[in-house]
């Protein structure tokens, strides 16, 4: 056996072998935290642009296009960001368990971590609104995101045929709303004694407002109920015009 | 003049890195067990396991610097053999033999996995274990020898083979499962 050293000692010298140099292990050890820490960040936007878009939905419509509130769920739920979601995970995992020492966490233990970190920086973005600018250069930058991958709240109002429109008040008087909607259109919006009008819900020019109704002609609308822009307006002043030209 | 049985593994990885020689001391300190380790893992030759166990010192030499000291450095190197011994076998895509234990391992293999409360004293009943397993996966077999053979802790095992805790008690206790229920199908039964 004392042969096997004096020959490999023999062979690292007359081949010159040396130890690999610290800094190439070290970029590879830090590569791998770095990659962990970009996936945990878009991770981070991903929730958060998902949490906006869950947040930003009126969860109640379905009252309206008479389903119930499970399946209606389902049909507005993020899953594209909840698939890119669950995508960073395992990504996280596999890279995480590529660690000198990831092999000591188990599945449970790093995927409860990263979520959390995931979750934790999420909110993060979130507050700082980077959820809502990341949903709108992506509705803006990517067509197909916002009419087909994704329920946003404007797909969510602009579909007139099924009773939601939306858009921003151009003139008004004591029956009708002049309404331009996303694409520029223009629409009569036909209110009531009978329209419900949000407490919050301000009917002046420039506000941008949502109407839930019947589409009665090409551009002429029937107003059941008005919502502000941002969120549903809770407190209602049924039948009444109380928040009209203010 | 270094005396290496009083430097630690940590001071000899140092000391190595200046100079090959030195080396020399910490593959005193591991050959025996790394070349036992390997002889249990394949079943070559005393020559085809000393080659295998000069490449094997040659990686680790060459990862000195790789070597994090949160880990014992048997452990790290016992790792290094695996993977080199797993490489082995995908290069030659041959599988590990079957009869590379000496009887005083296979019996604490076969008393740690199956109940016995006589001593193995039939020599045939032995043999008859020992072939059910042989018949074991290799990831099995590997576990169960690192566990009661090498007498390695589970964190040490964990080290080696790199899998979580969790992992290594699933596969110690499917490999005895396994072999428990290879005797019982071969009608093993003479404890």
């Amino acid at each position: 056996m004392n042969n096997l050293i004096k020959d490999t000692i023999g062979k690292i010298k007359k081949e010159h072998i040396k130890p690999t140099q610290k800094w190439k292990f070290l970029v590879k050890k830090y590569s791998t935290w770095l990659l962990f820490g970009l996936i945990v960040f878009f991770g981070g936007i991903s929730f958060s642009v998902a949490f906006y878009l869950m947040s930003s939905l009126d969860w109640d419509l379905y009252r309206f296009v008479h389903q119930n509130i499970f399946s209606y769920s389902l049909s507005i739920f993020p899953y594209f960001w909840a698939f890119i979601l669950a995508v960073i995970a395992f990504a996280a995992f596999f890279d995480l368990r590529k660690t000198q020492m990831g092999y000591r966490f188990s599945f449970a233990k790093i995927l409860v971590s990263t979520f959390g970190a995931i979750v934790v920086l999420g909110a993060l973005l979130s507050y700082l609104n980077l959820g809502r600018n990341f949903n709108n250069m992506m509705t803006n930058g990517v067509p197909f995101y916002g009419q087909h991958m994704m329920v946003t709240k404007e797909s969510q109002w602009t579909n007139p045929a099924g009773g939601f429109l939306s858009g921003t008040i151009s003139s008004y008087s004591a029956d009708n709303i002049e309404l331009i909607d996303f694409s520029g259109k223009k629409w009569e919006i036909k209110i009531d004694e009978k329209t419900l009008i949000r407490t919050r819900a301000e009917i002046s020019n420039g506000q941008m407002i949502k109407i839930i109704g019947t589409k009665i002609d090409e551009h002429v609308f029937q107003a059941i109920e008005i919502r502000p822009w941002n969120g549903m307006g809770q407190g209602m002043m049924g039948g009444g015009r109380g928040q009209m030209g203010r | 003049m270094i005396e290496e049985n009083q430097q630690s593994d940590a001071e000899l990885i140092e000391l190595a890195k200046n100079d090959p020689e030195n080396f020399g001391f910490l593959m005193e300190r591991y050959q025996a067990p790394l070349f036992g380790y390997i002889r249990r893992l394949t079943q070559l030759g005393n020559d085809d396991i000393q080659d295998l166990l000069q490449e094997v010192f040659i990686k680790i030499y060459q990862k000195l610097n790789e070597y994090d000291e949160e880990l014992k450095f048997s452990s790290w190197a016992y790792r290094i053999a695996h993977n080199h011994v797993i490489d082995y076998f995908r290069k030659t895509s041959s599988r590990p033999q079957t009869n590379s234990l000496e009887d005083y391992e296979w019996e604490r293999i076969i008393t740690a996995s199956v109940h016995i409360e006589k001593d193995i004293v039939n020599k045939d009943c032995v043999e008859k274990v020992k072939s059910c397993i042989a018949k074991l996966p290799l990831k099995y077999r590997e576990v169960l020898i690192l566990r009661f053979v090498e007498e390695k802790e589970y964190e040490e095992i964990m080290d080696i083979l790199k899998k979580p805790k969790g992992s290594v008690a699933t596969l110690i206790s499917r490999g005895k499962e396994m072999l428990n229920t290879n005797m019982k199908r071969e009608n093993i039964n003479c404890f």
